[in-house]
């Protein structure tokens, strides 16, 4: 199937006119100023050692923190030394090493817990990922106390980590599964919750910061709401945690999950926190080693927690990381961190809104929403505006990011998503911009 | 093919699709195929004549990619017989396509293909 004879087709003598031209004489003296006034993102960027690769011979424009975010060097070089210096297995060993494992280890879950406001480091509990964490609520609360007739409800604009593990559990126990609607603007309908809400109503689950709207929900309002009726809530924290102050007293919510890979820290570990007497209450999840106090070949008592719920030798290392990101963003601040991206999505939804054909996912008002900006661009496929943008060395994400109900809801197979974190520069932003109509110049020439 | 070259060549198909139309009538089948990732869909017409030749027509949307495959496989095909069409390989088809710019997305790249053997088997099973 070799085409070679195939290659110069329809363009005349098939070099092609520079239309890039007009992009190549950019103005500089028209340039946001590179940083928001909060953080210092040139000193922030030095740290993250992968902002400095180059992407197809271009300067990497990384907007995809939403997925994933960059780990600032003290992270890498922590998990570094724990294996060149520290690691043993944690928990029981007598000798040296096992005592410092264990103490740098234990050390990472009391940082997560003074993180958000947690009461008692036994309420932190170590999973693979906020997904893993939703499942044990699923598994170990819900499979105990949502029974035939039982109702939960989700919402529209959940991530499939916050809306699949409840239609198991729901088919499982005959339960039901009901829904809080998004309006036009990307905010819950929140006066469903009158109807919604009734005496069966077992769970509230919601996410606290929508990966695609970029809509924060009111949790603590809708906490409150569920507890009025006897329900409990949980809530969605993957990318409020990373983002913005969360405190779990504050928002009055029952269970809140996070993801370490989301807030700077290292893939394979995030957390569960649950208020101590619903955990203590809870039957555990995965079984094994750790979690047990006592074991004869019959049967076995529980652990205390939280290793009532840590199965198996642990992710010390990732745990580990994860405690030096939460230093890394407890010093930054953050609330400068939530300021700083309140700046840079506003100056992004400026941007943005110059750009014809643009359409605009979620709610307008900066301060209403988190620091991603979801859109469609009219003619062009987001797979393909993707991909000429990583032409130009930009990340960003095509597709429905998890999210198929809500992108059924809202009539569009797939979008795009540039999302920011504290690395972000307003320069990106430009750069972005200039990729979306360079874009247009490609797709739509005639 | 340079890079820049491919993508002109995707384009060009994406642009002026060939053989995009529906077939109807005696001896056609049709077998649709879709990617729910990201809503590309095609829809690929067969029909075998007396010689064992085939016409293969398409419709579709969706992505540059999904669509310029269909088009450049609905050219490539016609003419050919099905027991050539039935041993394509994917990755032929993405070295024809230009396997540096569909790496990252390759499922659109081949939803042509596993369309076309689908149509064919399709057919297989009717005759």
């Amino acid at each position: 199937m070799r085409v070679k004879s195939q290659l110069r087709i329809g363009r005349g003598n098939g070099i092609l006119p520079d239309r890039f031209a007009l992009f190549r004489k950019v103005d500089m003296s028209q340039s946001a100023p590179p940083s928001t006034s909060v953080l210092d993102v040139r000193a922030i960027r030095a740290e993250f050692p992968i902002l400095e690769r180059q992407v197809h011979g271009k300067k990497l424009v990384f907007l995809d923190s939403a997925a994933s975010s960059q780990r600032p060097r003290q992270v890498i070089d922590a998990m570094d030394e724990y294996y060149r210096h520290s690691h043993s297995n944690v928990h029981r060993g007598v000798h040296a090493l096992s005592e410092e494992a264990t103490d740098l280890y234990e050390a990472a879950r009391k940082k997560v817990m003074r993180f958000i406001g947690a009461k008692s480091s036994r309420e932190i509990i170590w999973t693979r990922n906020a997904t893993e964490a939703i499942n044990l609520v699923a598994y170990s609360w819900g499979r105990t106390n949502v029974d035939q007739g039982d109702e939960i409800i989700a919402t529209e604009m959940e991530h499939h980590s916050n809306l699949v593990p409840w239609q198991l559990l729901a088919k499982e126990r005959g339960a039901k599964l009901r829904f809080i609607h998004v309006a036009n603007g990307g905010v819950l309908k929140l006066d469903e919750l009158g109807s919604l809400l009734t005496r069966r109503t077992k769970l509230v689950a919601v996410s606290h910061m929508s990966n695609v709207l970029g809509t924060i929900n009111p949790v603590r309002e809708i906490a409150e709401r569920a507890h009025s009726v006897g329900a409990l809530c949980l809530v969605d924290g993957a990318q409020s945690v990373p983002h913005m102050p969360v405190n779990v007293q504050e928002l009055g919510c029952d269970f809140m999950v996070f993801s370490g890979h989301k807030m700077c820290g290292p893939t394979g570990i995030g957390v569960l926190w649950g208020r101590r007497d619903l955990l203590e209450s809870m039957p555990p999840f995965l079984a094994g080693g750790d979690m047990i106090r006592r074991v004869t070949l019959e049967g076995a008592e529980w652990n205390d927690l939280p290793y009532k719920f840590e199965a198996g030798t642990p992710a010390i290392a990732e745990a580990i990381g994860l405690g030096v990101a939460v230093d890394y963003l407890s010093g930054l601040g953050m609330s400068a961190v939530r300021a700083h991206e309140i700046e840079t999505v506003a100056y992004a939804l400026e941007r943005l809104a110059e750009v014809p054909g643009l359409r605009l996912l979620g709610p307008t008002d900066p301060e209403q929403r988190g620091g991603l900006t979801t859109f469609t661009l009219d003619g062009i496929h987001p797979h393909d505006l993707a991909t000429i943008l990583d032409s130009e060395g930009i990340a960003v994400r095509a597709g429905h990011h998890c999210a198929m109900p809500l992108h059924l809801k809202l009539g569009l197979p797939a979008t795009t998503r540039a999302s920011f974190y504290i690395y972000t520069l307003l320069e990106e932003i430009d750069a972005l911009v200039e990729g979306l109509y360079r874009a247009k110049q490609i797709m739509t020439r005639k | 093919m340079d890079r820049q070259e491919q993508i002109e060549f995707l384009l060009d198909h994406y642009e002026n699709p060939r053989q995009k139309q529906p077939m109807s009538g005696e001896g056609v089948v049709a077998a649709e195929g879709g990617n729910p990732d990201c809503g590309d869909v095609i829809k690929i017409y067969l029909k075998v004549d007396g010689d064992g030749k085939t016409t293969v027509t398409f419709e579709g949307e969706g992505c540059t990619i999904s669509q310029a495959s269909a088009s450049y496989l609905s050219e490539f095909a016609t003419g050919k017989t099905l027991d050539e069409l039935a041993r394509l390989d994917y990755n032929d088809l993405i070295d024809a396509l230009g396997r540096e710019i569909v790496t990252q997305r390759t499922r659109c790249a081949t939803l042509s293909l596993e369309t076309l053997h689908a149509a064919i088997r399709k057919r297989a099973r009717l005759l």
